[in-house]
């Protein structure tokens, strides 16, 4: 098989995971993705939207 | 004498207007073109109140979209495989896993700001219905690509996802570890639905208009304008004056500058940028499958225990029942519904025979020792095969290490010869092609090899070190530390607590189909919650939409 290109940040070694509350854990790269949504969600709520220069 | 005069190509038309109206063609081009008029297909004006981040969200999710599929095309016009042995197919995977990402993350934000918005107002419930459909419909298609990645990641998941599957019978027609069939439930039948569903959705969105703010327009405000008005509601007192519902009503008021393409390109642009930059600073995930070959070389003990419990029906195969074997008790249920038995057994597998005993005959005649084994095996009836092979495998359990060398002295008759020569076969990778592949030339249903894999403790030693295993988020996790299907997050939450985590009550036991349930009744909820008195009020008691359409309240006050 061809070697793969060169990546800049390796994601294929071993994961990190979260222990939430008792049992329950999530990968930190999905916890990552979520928390990621939800900070976008209140900037896309914040921010003041340009208004039409119309 | 009398003359003619030619008519002329107005009255011509008029003269057949009443004949081409009545044609189904006409028919069909009026209400096309009464419901969505150019101008509202492919506006350049929107209400005013469309000023939020928030709404750039759907046409991302769009363009997203348009990316997976550009890159869908390539990695299938180029075959399932191209991208284990090349650079740039595995570079164009990435392209496809980043675009996926980007597409829920985008899509799933959509969601919530058409929650808060309560979008579903004014005779815009199916606009919700559709677009939560196209949600569902996304996690399936987007499901249905991690079972066809050929590759560990794909194994496992099929591996477990099969249980749920098949605990409610679905598993009976949609098989998770035919790849053949997932392919192509994946690259054909899921994206037409889908870009089916998205159209629609579009459409109706285009058609209703977007939904005005809630509350500003409930108030007599001279804004809107219109004789549209809805029914007296039900047990009114006769001559009570009907209201109209504003939301139902077309924007009269006013409007912003809005270049429907213009967004898209920018959007397409915005999101193709980010997938190249996230495929090429991250790449994607693809760990090697397991072949049997591999495992009976790395877990060799482990191997002979599970050719063991093949040949004494004692199995996970053996004893799953429906789809795979006729045990009519075997199977899960929810409560009195046995969903996993209704369709009965539609893919028959024979363990002893498929994962052992034909594989064996395939080398017979070249091993002496396999093919006498064979001999005995085949002159002993059922219930003296049943006591050799299960004396094995309590044997081997006893034996340190489980080591086939180390087990006691007992009557196994040929099975320590069997198992030996189905090691033997294995580690030289000449039993991958006839489990895999029985007496087919072509094939691309890996139920038996997965089944068998699945049976022994290696394959889910190697997922549970990855925290892949069920009762660790498994299914919503990825290889490595990429992130997963995210999106999964509810549905495997279920398995890491109790009752469902404990399979020694009936809650545990039945998990599958108790969950796979659980998630059907909370997804219908979800699609129907327009018509759901109390959630549907949710966004009017928490006043998330004041913060949506701040320049809107702001500019105009409540009178």
């Amino acid at each position: 098989m061809p070697s793969l290109p060169p990546v800049a940040i390796d994601l294929n070694g071993p994961g990190h995971y979260v222990h939430l509350v008792g049992p329950i854990q999530i990968s930190l790269a999905n916890l990552i993705v979520i928390i990621l949504m939800l900070v976008v969600f209140v900037i896309a709520v914040l921010v003041p939207f340009p208004r039409d220069k119309g | 004498m009398t003359t003619t005069t030619p008519a002329t190509g107005a009255e011509s038309s008029a003269a057949h207007r009443p004949a081409t109206d009545a044609m189904w063609t006409s028919k069909l081009r009026h209400r096309i073109f009464d419901e969505l008029p150019p101008e509202t297909l492919l506006p350049d004006e929107q209400p005013a109140y469309v000023a939020s981040w928030i709404y750039v969200f759907g046409v991302l999710t769009i363009a997203a979209l348009g990316v997976i599929i550009a890159s869908g095309l390539w990695l299938a016009f180029e075959g399932p495989q191209w991208w284990h042995g090349s650079s740039v197919g595995h570079y164009v995977n990435s392209l496809h896993f980043w675009s996926v990402q980007i597409f829920f993350f985008a899509m799933v934000i959509h969601l919530w700001g058409k929650f808060w918005m309560a979008a579903w107002r004014g005779k815009r419930a199916m606009t919700w219905i559709t677009g939560a459909v196209a949600f569902f419909t996304s996690i399936g298609t987007a499901f249905t690509g991690y079972l066809v990645q050929t590759n560990f990641d794909s194994q496992w998941i099929g591996a477990e996802a099969k249980d749920g599957i098949n605990s409610v019978g679905i598993g009976a027609w949609f098989n998770v570890l035919n790849v053949g069939q997932a392919l192509l439930i994946h690259v054909a039948l899921l994206p037409l639905v889908l870009g089916g569903l998205v159209v629609w959705h579009v459409l109706l969105v285009r058609r209703r208009g977007v939904v005005p703010p809630i509350d500003q327009l409930t108030d007599g405000s001279d804004l809107v304008s219109g004789e549209v008005t809805v029914p007296a509601p039900r047990g009114a007192a006769a001559g009570a004056r009907e209201r109209p519902d504003p939301a139902t009503l077309p924007w009269r008021g006013p409007k912003r500058r809005y270049d429907i393409v213009k967004e898209f390109a920018v959007a397409l642009l915005a999101v193709s940028v980010l997938t190249v930059a996230l495929a090429a600073l991250l790449s994607s995930p693809d760990e090697k499958a397991i072949t049997l070959q591999k495992w009976a070389a790395a877990a060799p003990a482990d191997f002979v225990a599970t050719a063991s419990s093949e040949l004494d029906g004692s199995s996970g195969t053996a004893t799953y029942g429906a789809p795979y074997v006729n045990i009519p008790d075997a199977g899960q249920s929810i409560g009195p519904l046995h969903l996993q038995r209704w369709a009965g057994v539609r893919h028959p597998i024979d363990a002893a025979k498929s994962f052992v005993l034909d594989p064996l005959r395939t080398t017979a005649a070249t091993n002496p020792g396999v093919q006498t084994a064979l001999a005995q095996w085949d002159g002993a009836d059922a219930a003296q095969q049943q006591k050799w092979a299960a004396a094995y495998t309590d044997a081997l359990g006893k034996a340190p290490d489980g080591d086939p060398a180390k087990v006691g002295s007992g009557d196994f008759g040929p099975v320590p010869a069997l198992t030996a020569g189905l090691l033997a076969q294995a580690r030289s990778g000449a039993l991958d092609g006839p489990v895999g592949l029985g007496s087919s030339f072509f094939q691309t249903d890996y139920t038996r090899s997965v089944l068998f894999l699945a049976d022994g403790t290696y394959l889910e030693d190697r997922a549970v070190a990855q925290h892949l295993g069920g009762d660790q988020s498994g299914m919503m996790n990825e290889t490595g530390a990429y992130p997963g299907q995210e999106w999964l997050w509810l549905y495997t939450f279920w398995y890491q607590i109790k009752p469902f985590s404990d399979e020694s009550n009936s809650w545990g036991a039945n998990a599958d189909a108790i969950i796979f349930g659980i998630m059907a009744l909370l997804s219908l909820g979800l699609m129907l919650l327009p018509y759901i008195p109390g959630l549907r009020s949710i966004p009017r008691w928490i006043p998330v939409h004041r913060l949506i359409w701040k320049q809107w309240y702001a500019d105009h006050p409540r009178s």
